[in-house]
């Protein structure tokens, strides 16, 4: 066959994919139910497409014109993006897998996730229990001006109606802590593609520093406002630390110890795992924020409520972690 | 390596031919996204002033959006194109051509805290002058191109000239190039459609314009005008 009469038979067909794809691919919210009017129906579409391929097909073998070809191609690869759209995320899906697939994910990962709470509470238990002995080491961490401004946030004769802040309202510290946290646990994971080293670094140093303010305010007798602000939004906010670090040691795994891999789907996969535990991290990390912001702040509530609330989401998010997903079929 | 095509295989047995796009292109679609992210900030900073310390809070959580969502959501909903990408022509895909994905989308765009390292994007830059398909390192974490939105080149119809039958035994290559040729017609000068006709004298039995016009001639028989 000609390319004129193959032209001339199918153009109508062609225009009218086109005409859809130009309606359909993208239909405003209040289109989404109807149907392209006067054009085919979208059930019609992948059938559609599929002629489409095999006209492709057949141009590029009968040694039909650039042009031709080109029209077709560009008819193929707008109508692929439409057919292989990725489905909308579902509230079933995304409850299943806060409730299941997260702390399942965890688990696999437990190699990375070890090395990562080891990396971390080491440094932080190590130098709470160095400053107990050897107060005057905390000079090396942290500058006059640093230890002056947590030793205020802490004072236990300060009147201020919040602990573990100078000033600001409760919205604008969860402001401030979302900003925080949560960039830092991205950049954490992040940072692994380094070879792992980046989310080392900031594991150790992020556990250095957290033990050496709690080290230093409980050797001054500030332990008290101390302990009683951080129990509650100690849990999400440590272990979405480790977590994401945990994360970014699988990816740096995966670049140097490929397996039997190539070192490009290794990474794609361990990117893959490691998104998904970030986006477990991030929601860990908001109700770290929102405890910090509106719970921990309270000066009126007693010590004794604090700490076991405290140890009660310790408990919870340990559990979750543990038992979350066992004995259910993955459904990634 | 010079050549930016990469074809992709779909299930349907053919080939997607798309273009990766360079470092260029992609700094410029960053640019436009960084002014429109800084605008909007800008403008909401000065409504968000008469709500005191509170606002304070809320501006935080909006720097927060826009800094690592911005990409992700208008990636994944809008066709892979950001504003800045659209101005430039340009989307986001899976390696594989399908649209990008929700899990693809976050990767490549949390791994931008390691491309912007150590300054100016330099990882992201030396990755994508070494990748044959100028991914930067978040694109081959997370198995996504950037690619060109459309084709190159649109070529223009043959011209319509009287039609010359060509001699029997073309292979199917010669005829390829004879079409082609009078398809580009457009995008060629007048001498320099001359000069390439003249290397066929033993086809177009002419010199000059006649054989451009022979040439043309052809191209309408193999296209099955009459």
């Amino acid at each position: 066959m000609k390319q004129e009469l193959f032209q001339s038979s199918h153009d109508e067909e062609w225009s009218a994919f086109a005409r859809w794809l130009q309606l359909r691919a993208r239909p405003k919210g209040r289109e989404r139910l109807s149907e392209a009017a006067g054009v085919f129906a979208d059930s019609e579409f992948p059938a559609a497409y599929r002629r489409i391929c095999q006209q492709l097909a057949l141009a590029e073998h009968r040694g039909y014109s650039a042009l031709l070809i080109q029209r077709l191609q560009d008819l193929a690869y707008r109508g692929h993006l439409v057919l292989y759209r990725p489905r909308a995320p579902r509230l079933r899906r995304i409850l299943d897998f806060f409730a299941a697939g997260f702390p399942r994910l965890v688990r696999a990962q437990w190699r990375a996730m070890t090395v990562a709470a080891l990396l971390f509470f080491l440094p932080l238990i190590a130098s709470i229990v160095l400053l107990q002995v050897r107060p005057e080491l905390v000079h090396t961490l942290f500058d006059p001006g640093q230890l002056a401004q947590f030793e205020n946030m802490y004072d236990p004769a300060s009147t201020a109606e919040r602990i573990g802040r100078e000033s600001g309202t409760d919205l604008k510290m969860f402001g401030v802590y979302i900003f925080n946290n949560v960039s830092i646990g991205f950049r954490t994971f992040a940072s692994g593609l380094l070879a792992g080293v980046g989310s080392i670094f900031v594991l150790i140093m992020n556990g250095v520093m957290i033990g050496g303010i709690a080290g230093h305010l409980t050797a001054i007798g500030y332990g008290g406002p101390f302990w009683r602000f951080v129990a509650g939004h100690s849990a999400p906010e440590l272990l979405a630390i480790v977590i994401s670090g945990g994360a970014g040691l699988q990816i740096g795994m995966a670049l140097i110890a490929p397996g039997r891999r190539t070192r490009g789907r290794a990474l794609v996969e361990a990117g893959e795992i490691g998104a998904r535990l970030v986006l477990g991290v991030f929601a860990m990390l908001i109700f770290a924020a929102f405890i910090e912001a509106y719970w921990s702040s309270l000066v009126w509530m007693p010590a004794s409520v604090k700490f076991s609330v405290g140890g009660m989401i310790w408990l919870a998010i340990l559990l979750w972690l543990w038992r979350g997903g066992r004995g259910q079929d993955s459904v990634e | 390596m010079l050549d930016t095509l990469t074809l992709v295989e779909t299930p349907e047995g053919i080939a997607l031919q798309l273009r990766s796009a360079g470092a260029m292109p992609r700094a410029y679609a960053w640019g436009i996204d960084a002014l429109i992210r800084v605008a909007i900030l800008w403008a909401l900073a000065a409504v968000i002033a008469l709500l005191g310390e509170s606002g304070v809070g809320i501006y935080l959580l909006m720097v927060f959006v826009l800094f690592w969502f911005y990409p992700v959501l208008f990636e994944v909903l809008r066709d892979g194109q950001t504003p800045g990408k659209k101005v430039m022509r340009l989307r986001v895909i899976n390696a594989n051509g399908t649209p990008v994905t929700w899990i693809a989308s976050i990767v490549r765009n949390l791994m931008r805290t390691v491309d912007m390292l150590p300054f100016c994007y330099g990882f992201g830059l030396i990755t994508s002058l070494v990748d044959t398909h100028s991914r930067r390192l978040g694109d081959l974490v997370a198995g996504t191109l950037v690619v060109y939105a459309e084709p190159a080149g649109k070529q223009s119809a043959a011209p319509n000239v009287p039609v010359v039958n060509p001699p029997p035994g073309l292979a199917l290559g010669e005829r390829a190039a004879i079409v082609e040729f009078a398809e580009r017609a457009a995008q060629l000068t007048p001498e320099r459609q001359q000069e390439l006709a003249a290397l066929l004298p033993m086809l177009t039995h002419g010199s000059g314009a006649l054989a451009v016009q022979r040439l043309q001639g052809m191209a309408g028989a193999l296209l099955g005008r009459r």
